[in-house]
């Protein structure tokens, strides 16, 4: 990482470089960007200042303060609603002590300067906190020693405050804007401490998006608004078969179609999958051309693939494994849990706008790993990766869709052909659900039991899932970890079918199997859920030192473990997650029959999360859910307000998702491909009432994108269950009948 | 290929493109207008909801032909002079956007809600809203600002 520095000098000059670099990049592009709104930051933030002007200062490829004290910061990662392009200039902020107010941030296009730029993972805080209060810090101490230099004194007598520089003693004050042309003939400082954690201003408040004015009054933003001069427009249609390929097109029709400039087929290229490219003037004219094009697929076996067929052949599995049963526990509880393929059907379809010209691809792209499209290109196409400029735009939703970047490539093969004219490629809806990577689906085959004092003594499970993509379960998570003798094995089902990453990848499904037949434990056993999970964990190392140091391991290793990845496990912070959520949702309370509380609890990201839901279920079998209550533990807080909206997004779109969403895979195709038979949760079904409580933390961040999701799910089926003796075992479940009498 | 006229913002202007085009890509291709976004293209996820003489109408299903006849305004247009009406102030404060992208189409289908019924129930906005889907699921914070623009305003 080039901003924590360790030799003045060479820091110096390769910040300073990464920073020209970045700006002969922008400035390469100028052309364009004179016309165009978006990803043309650097060029905006670098805007040049006249001739004899005093120089900005720009200590490091993070931070520009202009002579009039405007400030300029990068946003390394990619806004795609998680709060980033907000909360990672905060943190620079911070540590640089400048007011909120003088602050304008840039996205960063793809830059090796910039560091961690993957938004995955709830990883763009974790992986650039440090990084940025070190690149805030070193500006703010050269800063205070221009300062220190301009009035003779001691640094260590000055402080900063808002963007300016104070001397108490001579109660004198220079403006960081003032101090711009001295700070930037100082070197480069190393090892510049931080400030206490305790000491933070900005960092823990609510600040709204930097975005918001532009969202809410339709400014260009997102990949999809791009406009060149010139623009064409295109669609790309592959075999709905995964595997298949095109053998013959009505091409030379499609070509006479109205506003159609374009037609032809892409294949032979490394990492691509094979399709008809449709070049139109208008977006509508292209997806019109889309309806009139006849393809002769070669669908190949992929055809054979169907989600019925996929259930029998887990069973199948779960039988030859024969996983013996669970030593004679007193009472024994078996279950099978199931739960779907997801799409991820961000709201904003995948597209990418490229132009080829003169050996470079200059590419816009609404990606989550803006290098690894950058990849895909160089790789696909033959190009040198310094030939290959990619500009980052806001994205509308990741959920980990945009961590594969196949529009990327795509689009660069038809910019290819097109040389000299930009093209903006967009999937049609239709394609966007046709083609995802989905979220595996995955069979829990569970045996467990009980013994007379109502003590968890067997838990085995046999899960099955898609071979690759991620999403296995180990033994080490919890509830496993909490039960001596407890086993985990897994079968995979081969196929064709893409599956990937989606938000909260394995917890997502798992968590929900997992959690619900901790419940059908608790229920077994004759006992309150919260008492028995809370019994589990106090056979846990550490469960007691609640307030005390985490175990080193979960510090940042503690990834995941709800559905059942190692790594580490602070017990002490699941229990405090568990008192605070039931705490403030009422837990415990009698209610009526028709009326119910659940709970459920997990580790991801290094976070850890309970959630209460509370439902009522008429006797006619309708489901409202009244409240949802939070208990989150991530560590430190950036920004108060996108932390909650995060964690209130992730239970709802877990809620959802469990009760609503499934892509069935039917002859090797998706059978879901719009939203009407993909039905998104609604304003009507979100709860009145979704409380978030985060527990006080000055301990590094944690991820928080994700973790807020695998509880919710299994808190509503267990409220359920609660409220009406009936268990959901299979998602979505809105299909199933919850009356009762 | 055909001329149509369109009022858009306020402002005339005459397009040449293929009759059956939709309102939604002439405002976003041919106008420049891309506040109006693209989500469905069947009329089930809201994201391109304009005003048709200040109703809610989903410019997706719309075609160019049928906007010609309506005063059309779109997310661009709702701002007069660049003021911030009191519920995109609202959208701001509250911090309702996460990845953003349905909210042109939620405020202004929450606009032509609050110029009918000014002080709106959660049912009535729950309905009004009904067909805008957020896939952030923004929804708390979308009631919020409902709310927060009705008791000002």
């Amino acid at each position: 990482m080039s901003v924590a520095p360790n030799s003045p000098g060479l820091t110096t000059i390769m910040d300073r470089r990464g920073f020209l670099k970045v700006g002969a990049l922008a400035g390469g592009g100028l052309l364009i960007s004179a016309y165009f709104p978006l990803g043309s930051s650097l060029a905006e933030a670098q805007t040049a200042p006249a001739a004899g002007a005093a120089p900005d200062f720009a200590p490091n490829v993070f931070i520009r303060i202009a002579p009039d004290g405007a400030v300029s910061l990068i946003a390394p990662n990619s806004e795609m609603g998680q709060g980033a392009k907000t909360a990672l200039p905060m943190i620079i902020a911070e540590e640089l002590d400048v007011d909120w107010k003088q602050v304008t941030v840039h996205q960063g296009d793809l830059n090796p300067a910039y560091g961690r730029q993957s938004a995955v993972g709830s990883g763009s805080t974790t992986g650039n906190y440090a990084a940025l209060r070190q690149a805030g810090a070193t500006a703010r101490a050269m800063l205070v020693a221009a300062a220190a230099q301009t009035w003779g004194v001691p640094a260590a007598e000055c402080s900063t405050a808002a963007g300016a520089v104070l001397h108490a003693v001579s109660s004198r004050r220079l403006t960081y804007g003032e101090l711009t042309a001295t700070a930037a003939t100082l070197p480069v400082p190393t090892g510049v401490p931080l400030k206490d954690p305790k000491d933070f201003k900005l960092i823990g408040t609510r600040v709204p998006g930097v975005d918001n004015e532009k969202i809410v009054t339709g400014q260009p933003l997102y990949g999809i608004d791009q406009r060149l001069p010139g623009m064409l427009y295109a669609a790309y249609v592959k075999c709905p078969v995964f595997g298949g390929k095109p053998v013959s097109a009505n091409l030379d029709e499609v070509k006479k179609l109205p506003g159609v400039r374009d037609a032809f087929v892409l294949e032979n290229i490394n990492g691509l999958v094979p399709g008809v490219a449709i070049v139109a003037d208008s977006t509508w004219n292209a997806f019109s051309a889309v309806g009139k094009l006849k393809v002769q697929w070669d669908e190949g076996p992929g055809v054979s693939q169907n989600s019925e067929d996929m259930a029998k052949q887990a069973a199948a599995l779960a039988q030859a494994a024969a996983v013996a049963p669970p030593a004679a526990p007193v009472k024994a509880v078996e279950a099978v849990y199931h739960y779907p393929f997801l799409a991820h059907a961000t709201l904003e379809p995948q597209n990418c706008t490229a132009v080829f010209k003169d050996g470079v691809m200059e590419m816009w792209c609404p990606t989550q790993v803006p290098s690894a499209g950058q990849g895909l290109v160089t790789r696909g196409l033959g190009l040198a990766a310094g030939n290959v400029k990619v500009h980052v735009t806001r994205v509308g939703g990741g959920f980990g869709r945009r961590g594969s970047n196949e529009f990327s490539l795509e689009v660069a093969a038809i910019a290819q052909k097109l040389e000299g004219t930009p093209v903006k490629l967009t999937w049609m809806r239709e394609h966007d659900f046709g083609h995802d990577n989905y979220r595996s689906n995955g069979w829990h085959f569970f045996n467990g039991g009980v013994d007379a004092a109502g003590k968890v003594v067997a838990l085995q499970d046999y899960f099955v899932k898609m071979l690759g993509g991620p999403g296995d379960m180990n033994g080490g998570g919890f509830p496993f970890n909490a039960v001596p003798g407890s086993s985990v094995q897994s079968g995979k089902l081969p196929g064709p079918i893409p599956t990937g990453y989606w938000r909260a990848p394995g917890d997502n499904g798992n968590t929900w199997a997992v959690q619900c037949f901790v419940d059908e434990l608790a229920h077994a056993a004759g006992r309150d859920p919260l008492d028995f999970t809370l019994d589990l964990l106090a056979a846990l190392p550490g469960a007691a030192a609640r307030g005390g140091p985490a175990p080193a391991a979960a510090a940042g290793g503690g990834r995941r473990g709800g559905g059942g990845r190692g790594g580490g496990f602070a017990a002490a912070k699941m229990v405090a997650v568990l008192k605070l959520a039931t705490d403030q949702a009422g837990w415990g309370r009698k209610l009526p029959r028709g009326q119910g509380q659940g709970l459920a609890v997990c580790n991801a990201n290094g976070a850890y999360v309970a959630v209460v839901a509370d439902v009522t279920v008429s006797p006619q079998g309708v489901l409202k859910i009244t409240k949802l209550t939070a208990a989150v533990d991530a560590g430190l807080i950036m920004n108060l307000s996108s932390a909650e909206s995060q964690v209130q997004g992730a239970m709802l779109d877990g809620i959802g998702a469990a009760w609503f969403l499934k892509i069935t895979i039917e002859k090797g195709a998706a059978a879901q491909v719009n939203f009407d038979d993909y039905p998104l949760m609604r304003l009507e079904h979100s709860p009145p009432v979704v409380d978030v409580h985060f527990l006080p933390s000055v301990s590094p961040p944690t991820g928080l994108g994700e973790p807020g999701l695998p509880p919710a799910a299994p808190a509503v089926c267990n409220a359920i269950f609660a409220a009406t003796g009936i268990r959901i075992r299979t998602l979505p479940f809105s299909g199933q009948d919850l009356k009762w009498s | 290929m055909s001329n149509f006229t369109l009022n858009v913002n306020g402002t005339s202007s005459t397009v040449d493109v293929t009759d059956d085009t939709p309102l939604l890509w002439v405002l976003r291709d041919t106008l420049g207008l891309v506040g109006t976004k693209y989500g469905c293209g069947i009329g089930e996820c809201g994201a391109c909801t304009v005003h048709l003489d200040g109703v809610a109408a989903k410019s997706c299903g719309v075609t160019v032909k049928d906007a010609t006849a309506a005063k059309i305004t779109t997310i661009e247009g709702l701002a007069p002079g660049g003021k911030l009406t009191v519920l995109q102030q609202a959208w701001c404060h509250l911090d309702v956007p996460q990845c953003g992208y349905c909210q042109s189409g939620q405020i202004m289908c929450a606009t032509a809600l609050l110029a009918k019924k000014p002080k709106p129930t959660d049912e009535e906005i729950d309905y009004a809203l009904s067909a805008n889907i957020c896939r952030c699921a923004t929804y708390t914070r979308i009631r919020a600002a409902i709310h927060a623009a009705a008791t000002v305003a």
